[in-house]
């Protein structure tokens, strides 16, 4: 290739797919723009796993953890996630313990779980069908349960990533499998075998018996809830929203009886290079969430300006799905718990700005704990909504006026008045 | 004593009127009808509806307050078709309201309406007034609500516009006074207000109705409308929105 023809290539970076630059930068001149080279860090997470594609069976302490897909639905793949490896393997499948890691180390642990895949209907939860009733077990287990897999051919695929569940590595069509020793939690055992529990009720009940979001959401995707003819496997990526959303609508029905908050509260924290802010001002309760994607983040890897998206609900709720997806109901649940601790209710809005940093997707866990996180944070009190936003605009780079520009909330309460203020 | 009998139009217009603005409403009962004023929970918008004992088939009452939860009530007049006609009778008793559809009969528990609010309505000077036919109004609104969050209503001596601008859009609808029912305005008026609470508003209007306006500079805006065959009388007050920029 003549060498202009290579500064070409360089020069129109902005408007090419950034895959086509990775000939020309293997990891060293990181000429996408994010700060490290996400093909290296899959590469090397891969290649400690190799040794182990080889053999048509995978065995291991599965963290517990299933996956049921979606596509085909409702004849979905169901299954286990094995690591090759024994021993404790639990935080695998507990984002809960996750923000402390690295990426790279997330990424890692992930891409070991190798996943079986099984074909059932939906319906089928009751079937007496082995895979169908150790799948059903794992979901239902709180320890690490020793797990066999054989499969039909050797596990294949690369580290998969998903917006909103958590990686996972390559899979393969179960052949059979077996497990030793499931301990079920007894909450949720407890759920299971109520066949008159809706699942709603099921779902909230664990949440205050201070079950982890992650192991209810499990349950639940292995059709261990509700009404016994209703129950069905549900897709694990629905499985995680509809937990984060009925937990939140219900603490929200709560939440919207609480006296408001005195002062504008804004909380701050970065977590992976995104800048999370949390601002909560003195109304009835509101919500919604604001996300900034820098050019060459996850979700923005070809656009050569910042992104913005936003979804918001005002005091009477919403009734169709959020468009930006599964992270909005994560965060929405964050909030809530927040405010029922401090027994207050507010209108919030989060801003989330995503810098190059944040090199790929790690799943919806991310906002629901990096939410959490950040209303932990000490938080600065203001008066007035100004003074907030002045603050808010020293730890952004986005200006404050395209914030407003795209939030709902914001221009609601700047530029809204009330009856009250005509009553003189 | 609480005993009336209407056609189910009559009970659906008072739904329609008030549930997207609360979920829980007082009824205030007197010998005269109903009446009820309801406040938005962001205090942006209040609603007043009177339906006159003249618009029920029957109609016998004591003075009385009841507190209906609006989306139950909703739901049980789903089950009624057009036409149908609906009785409601207070049970003094299990502080229910029994709702008769032909043959079915609902009984629902009322909320306590000892912490509900009775809203007062702020008095405004409103130089401007209009008459306009609903359906130009509907269609303005529709107009605008796909390109902005908001719009302005203004009025002078002899015109009434509606005005929306987004980002590479407008909408312009211009009335004249001879195109208007009436048109009555001390100089110009001007505001501007959220295209979500203007749709709310005249989603229970039928088109072919006269609709006032009511309107100042930077001022709420007082829309009054009729319903319930003409028997019933809605007024609705808008706060407006700021200039943005």
């Amino acid at each position: 290739m003549p060498q202009n023809a290579v500064f070409k290539n360089i020069t129109t970076t902005n408007s090419s797919p950034s895959t086509s630059l990775c000939a020309l930068c293997r990891g060293t001149k990181l000429l996408c723009g994010k700060s490290r080279c996400p093909v290296l860090v899959r590469y090397h997470s891969q290649n400690k796993l190799k040794p182990f594609l080889a053999a048509k069976m995978v065995h291991g302490a599965s963290p517990p953890s299933v996956f049921v897909g979606r596509v085909g639905y409702p004849k979905v793949s169901i299954g286990p996630l094995v690591p090759p490896r024994m021993g404790n393997t639990s935080l695998y499948d507990a984002p809960e313990q996750w923000l402390d890691r690295s990426l790279d180390e997330i990424v890692d642990f992930r891409s070991s779980l190798i996943r079986g895949k099984h074909t059932v209907n939906v319906y089928d939860v009751e079937k007496s069908d082995k895979t169908i009733e150790f799948t059903r077990e794992l979901g239902l287990s709180e320890n690490c349960v020793f797990t066999e897999a054989l499969f039909n051919k050797r596990p294949t695929g690369r580290l998969r990533f998903y917006d909103d569940i958590q990686p996972h590595g390559p899979s393969a069509p179960l052949k059979k499998m077996n497990i030793t020793n499931p301990k079920y939690n007894q909450r949720i055992e407890k759920a299971y075998y109520d066949t008159d529990l809706k699942s709603a009720e099921a779902v909230f009940s664990l949440y205050k018996n201070n079950i982890e979001i992650s192991k209810i959401q499990k349950a639940f995707s292995v059709g261990a809830f509700g009404i016994g003819k209703y129950r069905r496997f549900v897709p694990t990526r629905w499985s995680i929203t509809a937990v984060d959303s009925q937990i939140g609508k219900q603490l929200m029905d709560y939440t919207k009886q609480l006296p408001w908050i005195n002062t504008f509260r804004v909380y701050y924290h970065n977590q992976y290079d995104n800048r999370w802010i949390i601002l909560m001002m003195p109304s009835e309760f509101q919500y919604e969430l604001i996300e900034a994607w820098y050019p060459n983040t996850t979700w923005n890897q070809y656009g050569n300006t910042i992104s913005m998206y936003n979804s918001y609900e005002f005091n009477e709720g919403r009734t169709t799905y959020a468009d930006i997806g599964g992270c909005y109901y994560a965060g929405r649940l964050a909030v809530n718990e927040t405010l029922q601790k401090d027994k207050r209710q507010a209108a919030t809005v989060i801003l989330r700005e995503a810098h190059p940093g944040y090199i790929m997707p790690i799943g919806v866990w991310n906002v629901r704990e990096s939410v959490r996180r950040t209303l932990k944070q000490p938080y600065q009190n203001f008066d007035t909504l100004q003074q907030s936003l002045v603050y808010i605009g020293q730890k952004l780079d986005i200006p404050m006026k395209r914030w407003i520009q795209n939030s709902a909330l914001l221009k609601h309460r700047m530029f809204q008045t009330r009856l009250d203020d005509f009553t003189g | 004593m609480f005993n009336a009998k209407a056609k189910a139009e009559i009970l659906k217009d008072l739904i329609d009127v008030t549930s997207p603005l609360v979920n829980e409403v007082k009824f205030n009962v007197s010998e005269k009808g109903i009446n009820l004023r309801a406040v938005d929970p962001a205090h942006v918008a209040m609603v007043d509806l009177t339906i006159e004992k003249d618009a029920f088939d029957e109609f016998k009452a004591d003075e009385m307050e009841l507190g209906v939860d609006m989306d139950k009530f909703a739901g049980i007049m789903r089950l009624a078709s057009s036409g149908d006609s609906i009785s409601l009778t207070y049970d003094d008793k299990a502080n229910r309201l029994v709702i008769q559809i032909g043959n079915l009969v609902r009984k629902m528990a009322l909320i306590d309406t000892a912490g509900m609010p009775d809203p007062k309505m702020p008095t405004l000077e409103l130089p401007g007034k209009v008459v306009v036919k609903a359906s130009e109004l509907i269609q303005g609104v529709r107009a605008s609500e796909a390109i902005s969050d908001h719009l302005a209503i203004s009025m002078n001596k002899d015109n009434f516009e509606l005005f929306a601008e987004g980002d590479t859009d407008t909408v312009n609808l211009s009335l004249s006074k001879d195109m208007l029912e009436g048109l009555t305005s001390n100089g110009d008026c001007k505001s501007l207000f959220s295209i979500d609470y203007l749709s709310n508003m005249i989603k229970p209007v039928k088109s072919s109705e006269p609709l006032t306006i009511h309107l100042g500079n930077d001022n709420p805006t007082r829309v009054e409308f009729a319903i319930a065959n003409k028997k019933g009388h809605v007024t609705y007050l808008l706060a407006p929105r700021i200039e943005s920029e």
